[in-house]
């Protein structure tokens, strides 16, 4: 034990900023928010402990629960894969030898380190609008483009272009695991006589799961977190008629609009629950196709 | 050796630390005060000039100001009273006040009345606004009412003249959505803007049709009938062609960002707002405003009232509540600061300084106050304040409203929700 301890030292030691940091910054509010999750909470007044009333409501009586539910998967399971085969496919092209590659990385890295921002939320707001940049372009071809941001048909479709627009950082980690894989393999099959799609379908995609599940499961649970985007397009609300209502959104107007801190701490509870199992589930069936070069049997 | 050294370097230079952290306050010449309101540009420049002229003339208070939006207001808010450090002195409405009395945040001003806080000169009017219970809470900064603010301009060019063609205090739906229809005719510019999801312009004709937003008995007011007439008469205006299109409007349902306002973006000819809100829409735009009461039903019932625009409180987290009532007493009281303040937070609630005011008033504020001069008699009642749950209530309208401007349900349908989940808020509330 004490040989263990002294053998990791080095390693803990450099790991102490982030283990102070969660033991004093992030335990505390994560244990007070599941206290808080069983009690009604106003800030003001003393919390109130009510069992398991939050939760039964939630389930029972929340309309905009389940509708804060619907949007949130709806946009996961649109802007996930889309996202990662636009990451893919930018990837590839980056990965054959272009002049001045470097730029071209740069910049198409560029959107996921502003994509966050709530600059670009309010930009994404300008550009959508009315009288914004993407109808004007439309106009040009004569067409007249919708109310994106205020018809609830089109604004969830705004913020899933905004997430794929953010490519950046599944693209680099593809770029890394593309680079990994043995050129001999491709040569091999070219010399089979095999082409492009047999080759992409035979040799990149199995050799690129354990990169495309690592993919998967962080964009997954990023995109079940998103917030600002929709916070900032919707006004704060998930306006228009709740169509932009993701469950962050929800939990925040719970929490600060109405001043519901204790139902809001049980929303946050069931989002981590919600995010385990979807991330259990993704582990489950990698089993069935993602393979690592080293696993035995 | 070397361990020890550092060791004992670190401590003694630690504690110097500390000395210097806990040696401050000692050495401080004044009692910090903070001040936080929600403004839009033209209240934040005044606001800061007005602690400016309090800090220099008193040496031993320093005041220092923040300010946000009125979105993100009581976001901040909430999160300050949650660590407990609110700042000692902060802008209320009368809508949410009552919600932060009863939770406590906001403490009781008595105490101060008649030492550091000087109230002699307010109307009485102002000062029961302000009271809950029989404690004094809250000092009004000044007087507000429902405006409708037109562009002078585009209504002149469709020859619609105020006193002639209409009267800017007695006019009805009818008559707006002929008018609204004939400006979109001659200008291309709707000549209002859609108030389907507009909840101050709805409590507004609760009213008038002889009802109250709530009841006695906190229940909530308007029927089905009320809320299916009040969209209607909207629709009936936007097929008319005086309005924006539905879905135009709808994404403007529940904005409170004055530089968004149809009047000022130049999107339609009138917008309705806070009669306070006349001064920084006006700074905002070229054309002159002009200002209206809300439409009415034929029957002339009233339906706006005269509320208390804001208030200045003083919060449970003051540590120095003699210094922040003094500079809340300068803030309504003292004629340099009033001066500059001017009625953009409405008609002040003192007398001398409504006197003081008069001759140096700008051309808006004139009309302001005018404006005040001719809903005399026109009002109706204040109602008791809100009970807790209004505020969500008043989304929830602003949300389904939505429905009605995109087509999407009938308005008997959305009507129907809309009381249904109203009556659901206020009874978990």
């Amino acid at each position: 034990m004490q040989k263990f301890f002294r053998r990791n030292l080095a390693g803990y030691a450099f790991l102490s900023p982030w283990l102070i940091g969660f033991f004093l910054l992030a335990i505390g509010p994560i244990l007070a928010s599941l206290y808080l999750s069983f009690t009604k909470y106003n800030v003001v007044r003393p919390p109130q402990w009510i069992g398991l009333d939050n939760y039964a409501y939630m389930v029972q009586f929340d309309q905009r629960f389940w509708k804060a539910l619907q949007v949130t998967f709806q946009f996961v399971v649109i802007s996930v894969p889309l996202k990662l085969i636009f990451a893919l496919g930018v990837a590839m092209a980056l990965d054959k030898g272009i002049r001045a590659i470097g730029w071209y990385r740069a910049l198409f890295y560029l959107p996921s380190i502003l994509g966050g921002s709530i600059a670009v939320a309010i930009l994404w707001r300008q550009l959508f609008n009315y009288d914004g940049v993407i109808n004007s372009i439309l106009r040009l071809f004569g067409g007249d483009g919708p109310y994106w941001l205020a018809d609830p048909k089109f604004s969830l479709w705004t913020l899933i272009v905004l997430a794929i627009w953010q490519f950046g950082s599944p693209m680099l980690i593809f770029l890394a695991g593309l680079r990994a894989i043995p050129q001999e393999l491709y040569e091999a099959a070219e010399i089979d006589a095999a082409g492009p799609v047999k080759k992409f379908f035979a040799i990149t995609v199995p050799l690129l799961a354990p990169v495309i599940f690592f993919n998967l499961v962080l964009q997954m649970i990023e995109a079940f977190k998103s917030f600002s985007g929709a916070f900032i397009i919707s006004g704060g609300s998930g306006a228009p008629l709740d169509s932009l209502l993701f469950f962050t959104v929800y939990l925040y107007n719970e929490a600060f609009s109405f001043l519901r801190m204790g139902y809001a701490s049980a929303l946050a509870w069931v989002l981590l629950l919600i995010i385990a199992a979807f991330t259990a589930i993704a582990f489950w069936t990698s089993k069935y196709w993602v393979h690592y070069e080293n696993e035995r049997g | 050796m070397s361990k020890l050294t550092r060791r004992t370097f670190l401590g003694a230079s630690g504690s110097v630390l500390a000395l210097a952290a806990i040696g401050r306050p000692a050495f401080a010449q004044s009692t910090e005060i903070r001040h936080f309101w929600w403004g839009n540009p033209e209240r934040d420049k005044r606001t800061f000039a007005v602690i400016d002229i309090f800090n220099q003339k008193n040496p031993d208070i320093h005041v220092t100001g923040e300010t946000l939006g009125f979105a993100d207001y009581f976001t901040k808010l909430t999160t300050q009273i949650a660590g407990g450090n609110m700042p000692d002195v902060i802008q209320q409405g009368y809508g949410v006040l009552f919600e932060y009395i009863a939770n406590g945040a906001i403490v009781p001003l008595d105490d101060y009345v008649g030492k550091s806080l000087d109230i002699s000169k307010m109307d009485q009017s102002a000062i029961d606004a302000g009271t809950v219970d029989g404690k004094f809470y809250a000092l009004s900064i000044g007087a507000n009412s429902h405006m409708a603010m037109f562009n002078t301009r585009l209504f002149e060019e469709a020859g619609i003249v105020p006193g002639e063609t209409f009267d800017p205090y007695g006019y009805t739906y009818d008559e707006l959505a002929e008018f609204a229809a004939a400006i979109k005719q001659a200008t291309g510019v709707p000549g209002t803007d859609d108030n389907t999801a507009d909840y101050q312009n709805f409590s507004d004709f609760v009213v008038q049709k002889g009802a109250m937003l709530f009841n006695e008995d906190g229940s909530y007011g308007p029927t089905q009938e009320i809320v299916e007439e009040y969209w209607s008469t909207w629709e009936k205006i936007r097929n008319a062609g005086g309005t924006p299109p539905g879905p135009e409007s709808a994404s403007l349902a529940g904005v409170s960002d004055l530089a968004q306002m149809g009047v000022v973006t130049g999107k339609t000819a009138m917008t309705y707002l806070w009669s306070n809100q006349l001064v920084g829409v006006q700074s905002l735009m070229q054309d002159k405003l002009g200002a209206a009461m809300y439409p009415n039903t034929p029957d002339m019932v009233p339906g706006s009232i005269v509320q208390p625009s804001q208030f200045v409180c003083l919060t449970r987290d003051s540590a120095n509540p003699e210094a922040a009532t003094a500079y809340m007493s300068a803030f309504v009281n003292d004629l340099d600061m009033t001066a500059v303040l001017g009625l953009e937070r409405g008609i002040p609630s003192q007398s001398e300084v409504r006197e003081a005011l008069q001759p140096k008033l700008t051309e808006v504020e004139a009309l302001s106050v005018e404006f005040f001069d001719k809903i005399q008699g026109k009002t109706a009642v204040l109602p008791p304040p809100p009970p807790s749950g209004s505020n969500e209530v008043e989304q929830t309208f602003e949300r389904l409203a939505v429905n009605v401007l995109l087509g999407e349900r009938s308005i008997p349908e959305v009507a129907s929700d809309f009381l249904n989940q109203a009556r659901a808020i206020l009874a978990r509330a």
